[in-house]
C-alpha cells in the first residue's frame, strides 16, 4: 500500500483530506505541526510527503530543508496557502518537487500525488545506463554522477536530468520534461521547471552551463569541448 | 541627534560667505592700490632745467619764495625749506600738503632736481636759491593727463576683473559644496522610492550640520519603510492565509458531499464549488493589486522580446481554451526588445486580453507602436460593443464593470485593475479608448530599457539577483 505524509496543523482539513486519499487507496499518516512531521518524515518510509508551509514550531519551509539535508528520495508536494509567488519558488528552491497552492481543487490534489508516484521508476524494466555531456546516469540506483562525481538530486531533479540526457543534446521542451518530472503538463505562466533547472546547475561543480536554455523552446545539454 | 548651534549650516554658510567676499574685496582693494600708486620720480630732463634755471637765477632778489606764488610760466611755488630754524622752516602748499606730503618731503629731500608726476600736477625740483631748496609745480599737459587717465581705468578694470573672478571661483566652489551632498541626497531619496534600505549616502550622515542630519533623518525613513513593508507583506500572507484554510477546507468539504459517480448531481453544490473557486480568485487578485500597489513586488529585469511575449501568451491562452486561441491575433510589428520583468508584463498584457476575451465575441488583435528609441505601444483591440465614453477612465477601478448584468458570466473586475498598477510598477501606464471603427482599444504604453542596465544576465536563476544585493551589504 502506498503510504503519504501529510504535515498540516488543519486538523479538519487534514481529516477530509484522509478521507479523499484514503478512498484513493492511500494510506495517509498525518502530523500536526513541523517537529513531529520531521520526525515522522525521518522515521517513516513514505512514498510522498505532502507538506504546508505555515506551520507552528518549525515552518514548512526549515522542515523541507532538514528533511532534505537526510532525504532525498522521496517526493514532496508542497501546499501553500500563501498567494506570494516567492513563496512557491522557494519551496521549490529548497528541494520541494511540485506545489499546489490553496485553496484546491480536491481532485486536482489527487492527480499531483499520482502524478508523482507515478513516476517513480518501475524497475520491472531494465532501463541502461545512459551517458552524456559528462553525466553518467544509473536508472537502477537512481543516481547520477557528473563529470564521476555523484550528484545529490531530488527525485525530479533526477527526473529532469535523465529526460535531458536521454536528449542527447537536443532541445528538450519544457512540456515534455514537465511530464517526465512532474507527471503533469507545464501550466501556462509556471516557472517550476526553471527553478528545478536551476537547482540542478548549482549542484554541478564544473561548468554548469552546459544545461542551456534555448529561450522559447526548452533546455538541451551541450557535449564539452 | 540634536545640532550644536556651532556646527549650524547657517553659520557656517554665513562665515563661509563672509570670508570669502572679505576675500575678494580685500585683493580687489589691494589691486587696486598697486595700481594707483604714484609714479617714483625720474631725473628732471636737461632741457626743462635749462629753461628754468634763468627764471629761478632772476629771483634770487626775492628775499622769500612762499609755496602757492605764481612764477615764469605756469610753475607755481610748491614747497620751500629754509635752513634757519623757525616756524616758517618748512612751507608746504596746503592743498598738496594734505594729499601728498609725503611725496612733497622726500623729493625735498633728493640730490638732484627731479619730476614726479602727481594726479594735480608735475612736482618739479628741487631747486636751491641762496638760502632756499624750492619744488615747483605746474599743471598736467593733455597728454599727460590721458596717461593719468587710462592708468586709473586700467586699476579700475583690475578691480573689476578680481571681484569678477574671484566672485566666479567663490560661487563654483560654494555650489560644489552645497550641490554634491544634496545631488547624494536626491539619489538616496530615489533609492527610498525604489525600495531600498541601504542607502549610498558615503560620509554624509556623518557631517554634523544639518545635511549630515538630513542624511541620518533619510536613513531612518529607509529603515522604517522596510519595517513597515515587511509588517504588510507579513500581513498580507497572514489575511491571504487566514482566508484561504477554510476556503480549501470548504472544497474539499464539497467535494466529499458530493456524489463520486456523478459530481454535478446536486446544483446548489455545484454552484457553490464554482463560488468557491470564484472567492479564491479574488482573493488572489486582491492580494496581487496589493502587492503591487505596496510596491511589494520584485522586479526581476532582463531582455524580452515583446513579440515573442505576445505570441507564447497567445499560445497559452489557446492552451486554457482552443477557441481562445482562434480569436487572439498577434500582428506583426515593430516589436522591440526591451528590459524588463516579463511576468509582470504578461501579466499586464494577459489581464487585458483576457478581459476582452471575456466581454466580447470577436477577434482580439495584438498589435505593437515603437515610437521612438525610448517609447513603445502595445494595443489590444477587441471588436465588441466598446465602452461609453463616460466609463472610459473607470475601467481601470476595482470591481468596476460596464454592465452590470454580466456580473456573474464575466470574472471578478479585477482585471484592468491590476493591468494599470503592474504597467505603473513597469514605469508606464494603460489608457483605453473606443476605436473609431467599433471595438475598444487598450494602450498599454511602456519605456524601451536598454540592455545593458541589466547587471544580471542568465535569466532563470532568480536566486542571483536576491542574493546579490545581500552580498553587497
Amino acid at each position: 500500500m502506498t503510504k503519504l505524509l501529510l504535515v498540516d496543523d488543519d486538523a479538519e482539513l487534514s481529516s477530509m483530506l484522509e478521507q479523499i486519499l484514503t478512498k484513493e487507496g492511500y494510506q495517509l499518516t498525518l502530523a500536526p505541526d513541523g517537529e513531529i512531521g520531521l520526525q515522522r518524515a525521518l522515521s517513516g518510509s513514505f512514498d510522498l510527503i505532502l507538506l504546508d508551509v505555515m506551520l507552528p514550531g518549525i515552518d514548512g519551509f526549515q522542515l523541507l530543508q532538514r528533511l532534505r539535508q537526510q532525504l532525498r528520495s522521496t517526493p514532496v508536494l508542497m501546499l501553500t496557502a500563501r498567494g506570494d509567488d516567492d513563496d512557491r519558488v522557494q519551496g521549490l528552491e529548497l528541494g520541494a518537487d511540485d506545489y499546489l497552492p490553496k485553496p484546491f481543487n480536491p481532485r486536482e490534489l489527487v492527480a499531483r500525488v499520482k502524478a508523482l508516484l507515478r513516476r517513480t521508476p518501475n524497475t520491472s524494466v531494465r532501463p541502461e545506463p545512459l551517458e552524456y555531456a559528462g553525466f553518467h546516469v544509473n536508472p537502477l540506483q537512481n543516481e547520477v554522477r557528473c563529470d564521476e562525481q555523484l550528484l545529490e538530486l531530488t527525485p525530479t531533479e533526477f527526473d529532469i536530468l535523465r529526460a535531458l540526457v536521454q536528449g542527447k543534446g537536443q532541445v528538450v521542451s519544457k512540456d515534455q520534461l514537465s511530464v517526465a518530472a512532474l507527471g503533469r503538463q507545464l501550466a501556462p505562466f509556471d516557472r517550476s521547471l526553471d527553478v528545478h533547472i536551476s537547482n540542478i546547475r548549482k549542484k554541478i561543480e564544473h561548468n554548469p552551463e552546459r544545461i542551456q536554455t534555448v529561450r522559447g523552446r526548452g533546455y538541451r545539454l551541450l557535449q564539452l569541448a | 541627534m540634536q545640532i550644536r548651534w556651532y556646527h549650524s549650516l547657517t553659520l557656517r554658510l554665513l562665515l563661509l560667505f563672509w570670508a570669502l567676499l572679505f576675500a575678494v574685496a580685500s585683493s580687489g582693494f589691494l589691486l587696486a592700490i598697486w595700481y594707483a600708486q604714484p609714479e617714483t620720480a625720474k631725473p628732471l630732463p636737461q632741457e626743462v632745467q635749462e629753461t628754468l634755471s634763468p627764471l629761478l637765477s632772476d629771483q634770487v632778489t626775492f628775499s622769500s619764495l612762499t609755496p602757492g606764488r605764481l612764477l615764469a610760466g605756469n610753475y607755481r611755488v610748491a614747497a620751500a625749506v629754509t635752513p634757519e630754524e623757525g616756524p616758517n622752516r618748512l612751507q608746504l602748499e596746503p592743498n598738496l600738503a594734505n594729499t601728498h606730503r609725503r611725496e612733497l618731503l622726500r623729493q625735498l629731500d633728493a640730490d638732484q632736481p627731479q619730476q614726479l608726476r602727481l594726479p594735480n600736477g608735475m612736482l618739479v625740483g628741487p631747486f636751491v636759491l641762496n638760502t632756499q631748496r624750492i619744488l615747483l609745480i605746474r599743471p598736467l599737459s593733455e597728454d599727460e593727463r590721458v596717461d593719468q587717465q587710462v592708468n586709473s581705468e586700467r586699476a579700475e578694470q583690475a578691480q573689476t576683473m578680481v571681484l569678477l573672478f574671484g566672485s566666479l571661483l567663490i560661487a563654483v566652489l560654494l555650489g560644489i559644496w552645497l550641490v554634491l551632498p544634496l545631488k547624494r541626497l536626491i539619489s538616496a531619496t530615489r533609492e527610498i522610492a525604489a525600495g531600498a534600505e541601504k542607502l549610498h549616502l558615503k560620509r554624509l550622515p556623518r557631517r554634523t550640520d544639518e545635511l549630515g542630519e538630513l542624511a541620518r533623518a533619510l536613513e531612518t525613513a529607509a529603515h522604517d519603510l522596510k519595517v513597515s513593508r515587511d509588517a504588510q507583506r507579513r500581513l498580507l500572507s497572514d489575511v491571504s492565509h487566514e482566508l484561504r484554510s477554510p476556503l480549501a477546507r470548504m472544497q474539499v468539504a464539497l467535494m466529499l458531499s458530493q456524489d463520486d459517480e456523478n459530481p454535478d448531481a446536486n446544483p446548489h453544490l455545484t454552484q457553490m464549488s464554482r463560488d468557491v473557486d470564484r472567492l479564491g480568485t479574488i482573493i488572489e487578485r486582491i492580494l496581487s493589486l496589493s502587492r503591487l500597489e505596496n510596491g511589494l513586488v520584485k522586479l526581476d529585469p532582463q531582455p524580452v522580446n515583446t513579440h515573442e511575449l505576445a505570441k507564447i501568451l497567445a499560445a497559452d491562452l489557446a492552451y486554457v481554451d482552443a477557441k481562445y486561441g482562434e480569436r487572439v491575433l498577434v500582428l506583426d510589428a515593430d516589436w522591440p526588445t526591451t528590459a524588463t520583468d516579463d511576468e509582470l508584463l504578461r501579466l499586464v498584457i494577459e489581464n487585458l486580453v483576457r478581459n476582452a476575451l471575456q466581454y466580447t465575441a470577436g477577434i482580439i488583435e495584438l498589435d505593437c507602436v515603437r515610437h521612438d528609441d525610448k517609447h513603445f505601444t502595445i494595443l489590444v483591440r477587441d471588436h465588441g460593443d466598446g465602452v461609453p465614453e463616460a466609463q472610459l477612465a473607470q475601467l481601470f477601478e476595482p470591481f468596476f464593470r460596464g454592465d452590470p448584468s454580466r456580473h456573474h458570466k464575466a470574472g471578478v473586475g479585477l482585471g484592468m485593475a491590476l493591468s494599470l498598477r503592474a504597467a505603473n510598477v513597469l514605469g508606464g501606464s494603460v489608457t483605453a479608448r473606443n476605436h473609431p471603427e467599433g471595438g475598444l482599444e487598450v494602450s498599454v504604453n511602456l519605456p524601451i530599457v536598454p540592455m545593458d542596465t541589466i547587471i544580471d544576465d542568465e535569466p532563470t536563476d532568480t536566486e542571483a539577483a536576491e542574493q546579490e544585493p545581500q552580498e553587497s551589504n
